[in-house]
């Protein structure tokens, strides 16, 4: 299959912004030991190259299909990248340089693809529309939207109100900062789901079995997946609700590593 | 440069927004106009030979412009250059029209702005920020940017 590599880099090297970069070790497919590679993390595209200052890209990793797991390796903070929805599919050892690292990255690498980021615009849109009913406001403040009418795919939004403080800077009021081990992950779960959006703080979310039902749940009749291209089926609610059992099992496990130290055999957590 | 050739090929086997038989004119000179299934997944368009099960091509939906080209048909440009036009003819106005409208939608370069988007909306709205519910507000793709390239580094 062909792909435009042109098209590939140009996207690597534009002024869209990188999501997350940096130093991972990754493992060969025929040389097997580790190479340390400089990662960069755009969209659902994950570039790597030798070393920041080279020009050329060695190689992309399209994140979609894939989950992420930790792995027992010889290589400390050590995950993959597993796809396995047919037979064949590969796996990526990747490596981080330490803790921190390897949770940031996983972290980054679970919520880049495509669906889960079609997945939380949908519930943003729900909720601004929610709130222009509830607020209607001054029209004149009013921010335009560009809509999908506009021949270019990457509109300039225009802020109309732009005493609007950058939300980077916002105050948290008092909500935890959110476990550090959250990750996400597009699951395949099943479609539209009609519970109503959970605004409950996640120290409040109800305690889950850990042995509740694998990730693996039916998919809808039309294909493998339920939530890659076919645009967003579930509620990322629901999706972030679910999160909390891999997060409460993720946390015991680093907890656990870290002090025992013992190696096991087999990947701990599957994700996929 | 390499990439994850057998993945991305799986990837055009997934459930599509949309896909369709449409007349699909590549960029070069002397290019001509060719039936080809024509399947968008995520943000790839992935086009066929017609009953070829592997994808003969893909294209990545980022950083290219989508135009009416005449009545029924659209194009995609990609780097601004004439010689990366892609022609694809349609059977109708409307088709033309909803297929420009799906790709549009499907870069995740306009679907992370219209999230920045309705998080300032919101926020400007109700004075909360929606991303907090879900302890997400920090994560880098969603901040507001003035369009800089941002250089997270490794905690």
């Amino acid at each position: 299959m062909k792909i435009t590599e042109k098209i590939l880099t140009h996207f690597q090297s534009c002024n869209s912004p990188v999501d997350k970069e940096g130093y991972l070790y990754k493992k060969g497919e025929r040389n097997t030991s580790y190479q340390k590679r400089w990662f960069m993390l755009k969209a659902n595209l994950l570039f790597y190259k030798d070393r920041p200052n080279h020009h050329d890209l060695l190689g992309v990793i399209v994140l979609e299909g894939c989950s992420v797991q930790l792995c027992e390796s010889e290589e400390q903070f050590a995950f993959s990248l597993v796809w396995s929805g047919e037979p064949g599919l590969r796996t990526y050892k990747l490596a981080a340089e330490d803790q921190p690292s390897q949770e940031s990255w996983i972290r980054a690498l679970l919520s880049a693809n495509h669906g889960y980021l079609a997945a939380l615009v949908m519930d943003l849109e729900k909720q601004y529309k929610e709130a222009m009913k509830v607020f209607p406001g001054d029209p004149s403040q009013q921010s335009t939207l560009a809509g999908p009418n506009t021949e270019r795919p990457t509109p300039s939004l225009i802020w109309l109100n732009s005493g609007t403080a950058t939300l980077s800077q916002y105050p948290g009021p008092g909500v935890e900062a959110g476990h550090s081990f959250r990750t996400y992950q597009m699951l395949q779960a099943p479609p539209i789901s009609s519970k109503p959006t959970n605004k409950r703080s996640p120290k409040l979310w109800p305690k889950r079995n850990a042995n509740v039902v694998p990730i693996n749940v039916p998919a809808p009749p039309q294909g493998e997946w339920s939530v890659t291209g076919s645009g967003p089926k579930v509620e990322f609610s629901k999706l972030h609700e679910d999160f909390g059992k891999e997060v409460k099992e993720l946390i015991a496990d680093w907890l656990r590593r870290g002090q025992e130290d013992v190696i096991q055999e087999e990947d701990l957590i599957d994700f996929g | 440069m390499r990439f994850n050739e057998k993945e991305l090929i799986s990837l055009s086997r997934q459930p599509s927004e949309r896909a369709a038989e449409l007349g699909m004119r590549g960029p070069k000179k002397g290019d001509v106009v060719k039936r080809r299934l024509v399947k968008l997944v995520v943000n790839f368009l992935f086009y066929f030979r017609t009953d070829e099960e592997e994808p003969q091509g893909a294209l990545l939906l980022e950083q290219c412009r989508v135009e009416r080209e005449d009545s029924q048909a659209f194009s995609i440009t990609f780097l601004d250059e004439a010689e990366r036009k892609y022609l694809f003819e349609c059977d109708s106005q409307e088709q033309c029209q909803e297929w420009i409208d799906s790709i549009i939608k499907a870069s995740y370069e306009f679907m992370r702005k219209n999230l920045i988007f309705y998080r300032t909306e919101i926020h400007r709205l109700t004075g909360k920020d929606p991303l907090e519910q879900y302890g997400i507000e920090d994560e880098t793709r969603f901040q507001v940017t003035s369009g800089l390239q941002l250089m997270p580094k490794d905690i």
